[in-house]
């Protein structure tokens, strides 16, 4: 899949670039409205990642005159402006969503995953670590073959970690996952839910499969 | 009196009485006056009239008294019958004081009263009283204006000649004006009043329509209006333009503080956003020394904590223009409760409180914007959860009526001292620093300021009760009408 990146700031451009093609997209950066638009047109893309405040030709301009051409190409909306009515301004012109800055990349991601349909074969429905096992589609989890009941919260920490899995994942990410990417609790509330997952996960099982990082965070491995 | 109208009727209908009542009272005395002095032209004319027929009867017969059946002198028969028609208290004398005549209304008093009037007669010296005196017959007896004077012209045969008249008679006219005065007063105040009323309220029709001019310029948004500007120069044309000025001035500094906003929410979060990407590109390479991450870690929770004071003022400065708006849609607040509790649970457990979470069976839907009310909700019961020491319990309760819905989030903490209950929604207001729990940051001192705001803006109201030593309870209320 194909993406357009419209964002004049070089670093942020330059970022989000990278990190797409790293998560297996072919990205392309642009840094103002005027070529963004010419190559929003030509057809090659499949999802334009557009910033708002842009030299030449705004945001707001290049999405209203795609969408008079009758352009449908899925648009995703990069905005320093946390202001409802500025959301909603650029979903009533046509945006297919948005994400605030500073964003998480994984919540960048995750809105270019929705808009991109892409299949979801790419990420399995089962995540495994061990004799763990959790479903994303049904969002069962068992070790062993046993189920195990947890809360909304405790399934995203873990789910999270095993997406990553064996990779240390901080706690800041950890949250921000967790806590759908604005909640700043100010405590290591995740050190409670990981409390919480260990006594349903790993008590009394071996392998531990939860370790922490001091100071960092937490990983999921065998 | 709460309006200038009213306060200008007032004292329009004062000034109105008070220059009514001095001419009522000055045209009484003009009226009083000139009936007293009829009334003394009357006797005088009786007493003139009289003394003329004495006279003339004198001249035509010479004797005019003679002794009556029983050997008393009276006037005689003849001249008595023509002075028995001139009316009032008509009385003669002879030189030694003896009773020649009495008129027929003089007959008519009661004895006592009669005594009275002769022994005026008697006292008075020889010579008579030609200006005309006053006496009161008391108690009941009339009050008689007189003159009383000598008859030379009657060869000596009488002594003194009373002629009096009952004030009554002028007293009756008097009367007749004061009701007539007092009957006009009342026809004439009520529309006075109501024209004075009407007047006020033309004059000040102009000020009225300012006042609803300007009440309609609510918030940044129609701060671009101006009063209308009367043609005529006079005080409330200076009035509208001195408002104009000022508002022109309140645009500006609204502008000004619009522009920061913006530029504030670009200039700062650009930054923030390339920190961010390089800290969390860093983060999520697999072959980072752990002493790396932690300090990648440490710098991730410091944007964070950074963008969400940023948010949180600029939140604040789009409320006070009136541009933050809410995103509302039909939600089930329970759901809210429910999330924002999952959090305080672990908040709680991570603190050492017990919490207790209760929602009522029923849905609880209301038109919020979700975010902002989850917002709300964490940010009380993240408050309760750092204020009460460990073994203490938060308790968050939804409920309500029909007319609204309340939201209390209790807790059994320190409590807040009564002198800083009032500033506790300010910005950037923090109790000492001693309160919160040893080795935890303090917050910015934004989140009740916020909170007090969402409840607001969706048109509900936010309220605070504590006791120090043994806890807080926060009441959020919002009504069920604007759902």
């Amino acid at each position: 899949m194909k993406i357009l990146v419209v964002e004049d700031d070089k670093t942020v451009g330059e970022y989000v670039r990278r990190g797409l093609d790293e998560a297996g997209y072919h990205a392309e950066l642009v840094g103002d409205g005027d070529q963004g638009l010419r190559l929003a047109t030509g057809g090659h893309f499949d999802l334009l990642v557009l910033d708002l405040r842009l030299p030449k030709l705004s945001g707001i301009e290049v999405l209203r005159t795609l969408r008079d051409r009758g352009n449908g190409l899925p648009v995703l909306v990069l905005t320093a402006q946390d202001a409802v009515d500025f959301k909603v301004q650029a979903l009533r012109m046509g945006a297919d969503d948005y994400v605030t800055k500073p964003f998480a990349f994984e919540e960048l991601l995750a809105r270019v995953e929705a808009l991109g349909r892409r299949p979801k074969s790419i990420t399995p429905p089962v995540l495994k670590v061990a004799d763990l096992a959790l479903d994303t589609g049904s969002r069962a989890v068992t070790r062993g073959g046993r189920a195990i009941e947890l809360t909304p919260k405790e399934y995203a920490v873990l789910e999270y970690l095993m997406r990553h899995q064996g990779r240390v994942m901080s706690r800041t990410l950890i949250t921000e996952y967790a806590w759908d990417y604005h909640f700043d609790p100010g405590t290591n509330i995740v050190d409670v839910v990981i409390t919480r997952l260990r006594k349903k996960i790993d008590h009394g099982r071996e392998p531990k499969l939860i370790h922490t990082v001091r100071g960092v965070g937490y990983v999921v491995r065998p | 009196m709460e309006s200038i109208r009213g306060r200008l009727t007032l004292w329009y209908a004062t000034a109105l009485i008070l220059s009514l009542a001095v001419f009522a009272v000055v045209l009484y005395f003009a009226r009083r006056s000139a009936s007293y002095q009829d009334l003394d032209r009357r006797i005088q004319s009786e007493a003139d009239l009289t003394a003329g027929i004495l006279a003339e009867s004198y001249r035509a017969r010479g004797i005019l008294v003679e002794p009556d059946t029983a050997g008393r002198p009276v006037l005689i028969g003849e001249v008595a019958a023509v002075l028995e028609v001139v009316p009032d208290y008509l009385v003669l004398t002879s030189r030694d004081g003896r009773l020649l005549f009495a008129s027929p209304d003089a007959r008519a008093l009661t004895f006592a009263e009669f005594e009275r009037l002769t022994a005026l007669v008697a006292r008075t010296p020889p010579g008579g009283s030609r200006v005309p005196g006053q006496h009161n017959l008391r108690p009941n007896g009339p009050t008689l204006h007189y003159v009383i004077r000598e008859i030379p012209q009657a060869g000596g045969q009488f002594g003194a000649l009373f002629a009096g008249a009952d004030t009554r008679s002028a007293e009756l006219g008097l009367q007749q004006l004061v009701s007539t005065i007092l009957v006009a007063f009342v026809i004439g105040l009520v529309p006075a009043v109501l024209v004075g009323r009407w007047l006020a309220g033309r004059a000040l029709e102009p000020v009225d329509h300012m006042i609803t001019e300007v009440r309609e310029i609510t918030d940044g948004r129609t701060l671009h209006r101006r009063l209308a500007v009367p043609m005529v120069k006079d005080e409330l044309a200076r009035l509208a333009e001195t408002l104009n000025q000022m508002m022109t001035r309140l645009e500006r500094s609204f502008a000004a503080l619009r522009r920061f906003t913006a530029d504030a929410s670009h200039e700062l979060k650009t930054p923030l956003t390339v920190v961010r990407a390089g800290v969390e590109r860093a983060i999520t390479r697999p072959d980072v020394p752990q002493e790396t991450l932690a300090a990648l870690e440490e710098t991730l929770q410091e944007v964070n904590r950074m963008t969400e004071l940023l948010d949180s003022l600029l939140t604040l400065a789009r409320a006070d223009e009136g541009r933050a708006e809410l995103h509302r849609e039909p939600v089930d607040l329970r759901a809210i409760v429910a999330e924002a509790g999952e959090t305080g649970d672990l908040l709680a457990d991570h603190a050492g409180v017990a919490i207790e979470i209760r929602t009522p069976p029923q849905p609880v839907v209301l038109a919020v914007d979700r975010s902002r009310v989850r917002q709300l909700i964490l940010n009380l019961i993240e408050n309760a959860v750092k204020y009460t020491p460990r073994g203490g319990n938060v308790s968050v309760r939804l409920g309500g009526d029909n007319g609204q819905v309340v939201l209390t989030v209790a807790d059994s903490g320190i409590g807040i001292a009564p002198g800083d209950l009032p500033h506790i929604f300010d910005r950037f207001w923090r109790a000492d620093s001693a309160r919160t729990r040893t080795g935890e940051r303090p917050g910015a001192g934004l989140g009740l300021a916020i909170s007090k705001w969402i409840a607001e803006a969706h048109g509900g109201a936010i309220e605070v009760q504590s006791r120090p030593g043994r806890g807080t309870t926060f009441t959020v209320t919002f009504p069920r009408g604007d759902a």
